[in-house]
């Protein structure tokens, strides 16, 4: 299992386009994937769960991914956020 | 009586009926299943999903070409692919023995509540989306599709809170009055169809669902930008008579459809069609247009991330070519500022884009695009008749290098197998002064030239069009932009080669004499305007306008000149 924290440094936060890319990204992999903020926990490859998240600019999320390919998961999803979502 | 403002992107009166068409109004039965029952319901579940995915992955392929419209289309399939919504779904019909309508129903409204109470202006709008899915596969699962538009009849307006793309085919094959959407853009695929069909249309018309009942009296005013609401008396009477005018003038028009645009004294006018987008093909051919004059290629380029590979273009493309068979299709290369194309492209920041690197100088700058292109072009050329056409050039120097492109890609089609074509009449398009100036040369490198009004005459005037405070500057009867016409077509035909107008001056009914006499020899007007400026060509006489034209050439002002007019 591999767990990471990330600020989200887009300025439009997690909105739908975001979302949409992580999602697709996601599923392209075998491991189970989960996003975490405060209190909520949501299943990183459901459009649903990570729409429902709506994180804001600043905050903080910490990604959790489970499987054998865990490892690309997390680094293909970590330079989406630090690639600010190709917005700018 | 009530008054709404909005943004008209189709002029024209419309009166008719409100016929508001909220798409997501299905009756749910709320059944509960057998347990026998659980197996069939779940295997029904997976079968409709996968139907309506393909349906997506169609309309996907079909109709969007814009990147906006794709992403909303991707993203409503990635709806239907969430494994939480198939776990739940799941769970519903297992567990809780509902029918798969009501499981469903279930679901997207938790969803559905979920977004309208989030306080975040960027997901508030996935609402839509949201309804849209719910719409599509329970539709599809009751096997109503069709019943939305059922009791929609041509006396009705078309009240919507946006045109979904997967809804825009549907909405333009019935005959309708006009339509209204409370969101929307000019530039939008429905507003340009509505367009070039001659509807009334309105977008922007905030409030407009909350203060309509379905059924009520409507009026649009897409001369000023109005939605009328219950109107009194006198109102409805002064619309109707605006209203029968302009049914009038259509209908007269309409039947021009059949006759050939050749002037009274008998020069025969090629009357062609510009483009934005594929759709608009419907009416270039119910006008009985001979061909494209002008095929805008930029919306395959812009509001997207990516671009369009050299098949997917090929396909559009071939597409427009067998339908215009045997007119010709005049595709222009790609022409748009570099700011538009800042996703894909590394573009600089330019101070003065007008001046900066746009049209060809874009494509002479980023080869591998140009030539996905121009080798798309060659292959489509099997199917029809297609000439080809470069916007902003300036002088001979471009073309030489453009031609060398183009033999190139031959070269490498050839070494790859690939079949084309490459007997096809290449032209520039003239809106640089440089180029009128050097139109002798230009047309001794081309099969054609055609002008574009709009960009000469702010090239040649130094005016921005779009700036208010100098808007008076923008003169198309300017003795300058007269004798720039006069001057490429003199040299044009010097050289036995044709000119056309794809410019705004084409559709303006005033001014089709004043090219004609010129010596023009092609129009390329838009869809909606054609029968309008053949009605002009049918009326005039050249013979005699060029007597005018003596006196109009040595007009010193362009307020001498309109008055001429």
């Amino acid at each position: 299992m591999v767990r990471k924290t990330i600020r989200i440094v887009n300025k439009l936060g997690m909105h739908a386009r975001p979302a949409t890319m992580i999602v697709k990204a996601a599923t392209k992999y075998r491991s189970e994937f989960r996003i975490i903020k405060s209190d909520m926990e949501i299943n990183g490859k459901s459009i649903m769960g990570v729409m429902t998240l709506a994180a804001e600019f600043g905050s903080e999320l910490e990604l959790v991914a489970d499987g054998v390919d865990e490892k690309f998961l997390i680094q293909e999803i970590i330079e989406m956020f630090l690639n600010k979502f190709g917005e700018e | 009586m009530k008054k709404i403002k909005g943004n008209s992107v189709s002029i024209g009166v419309a009166i008719g009926k409100a016929k508001i068409i909220n798409k997501h109004e299905l009756y749910i039965k709320n059944k509960k299943i057998l347990k026998s029952e659980i197996k069939f319901e779940l295997s029904r579940f997976k079968e409709d999903v996968k139907f309506v995915i393909n349906e997506l992955d169609k309309l996907i392929q079909d109709y969007t070409y814009s990147k906006e419209n794709r992403d909303i289309l991707e993203s409503h399939k990635l709806i239907l692919q969430d494994p939480e919504f198939n776990k739940r779904i799941s769970i519903l019909i297992s567990e809780d023995q509902n029918c798969l309508e009501q499981a469903i129903n279930t679901y997207f409204t938790e969803a559905i509540d979920i977004f309208s109470n989030v306080n975040n202006k960027y997901l508030s709008h996935k609402v839509n989306d949201f309804e849209d899915v719910a719409y599509r596969l329970l539709s599809h699962i009751k096997g109503e599709r069709k019943d939305i538009l059922e009791d929609v009849d041509e006396n009705s307006i078309l009240i919507m809170e946006n045109i979904s793309p997967s809804f825009v085919t549907t909405v333009f094959d019935k005959n309708i009055q006009g339509l209204c959407t409370e969101r929307g853009s000019r530039n939008s695929h429905s507003s340009i169809i509505a367009r070039s069909m001659n509807l009334p249309m309105l977008v922007n018309t905030m409030g407009l669902l909350g203060n309509i009942k379905d059924g009520e009296d409507l009026i649009i005013d897409g001369n000023d930008g109005y939605v009328i609401i219950s109107p009194t008396k006198s109102v409805l009477k002064k619309y109707e008579a605006i209203c029968k005018k302009e049914k009038n003038i259509q209908k007269g028009l309409l039947s021009l459809i059949d006759k050939e645009s050749i002037t009274k004294d008998g020069k025969k006018i090629k009357l062609m069609s510009n483009i934005e987008i594929p759709q608009e093909i419907d009416q270039v051919l119910k006008y009985n247009s001979t061909g494209i004059g002008l095929f805008r290629t930029e919306f395959l380029f812009i509001d997207r991330e990516d671009l369009p590979t050299e098949e997917e273009q090929y396909k559009i493309y071939k597409d427009i070519v067998e339908q215009c068979k045997p007119n010709p299709v005049t595709i222009r290369t790609i022409d748009v500022g570099g700011d538009k194309l800042s996703n894909i492209l590394n573009i600089t920041y330019e101070q003065n884009p007008n001046l900066g690197c746009r049209g060809i100088r874009i494509s002479l700058q980023n080869i591998p695009i140009f030539k996905q292109q121009i080798k798309a072009i060659l292959r489509a050329n099997i199917h029809g008749n297609i000439k080809i056409m470069f916007p902003m050039i300036s002088g001979v120097e471009e073309l030489l290098k453009v031609k060398e492109i183009i033999k190139i890609c031959s070269k490498e089609l050839i070494n790859a197998g690939i079949t084309f074509n490459a007997d096809m009449e290449l032209g520039a398009m003239i809106e640089i002064p440089s180029a009128v100036i050097t139109s002798d040369l230009i047309a001794e490198e081309c099969d054609f030239l055609s002008i574009g009004t709009n960009d000469l005459i702010q090239y040649i005037l130094a005016v921005d069009r779009d700036n208010q405070s100098i808007s008076d500057y923008y003169k198309p009867t300017h003795p300058s932009v007269i004798r720039s016409i006069k001057l490429t077509v003199d040299n044009a035909h010097k050289h036995g080669i044709k000119v056309a107008v794809c410019g705004e001056m084409a559709s303006e009914k005033e001014y089709v004499k004043l090219l004609l006499a010129l010596g023009v020899d092609e129009l390329s007007v838009s869809p909606g305007r054609l029968l309008l400026i053949k009605k002009e060509i049918i009326n005039c006489d050249i013979a005699k306008m060029k007597l005018k034209l003596e006196k109009i050439l040595s007009c010193k002002t362009s307020t001498d000149v309109d008055k001429l007019l």
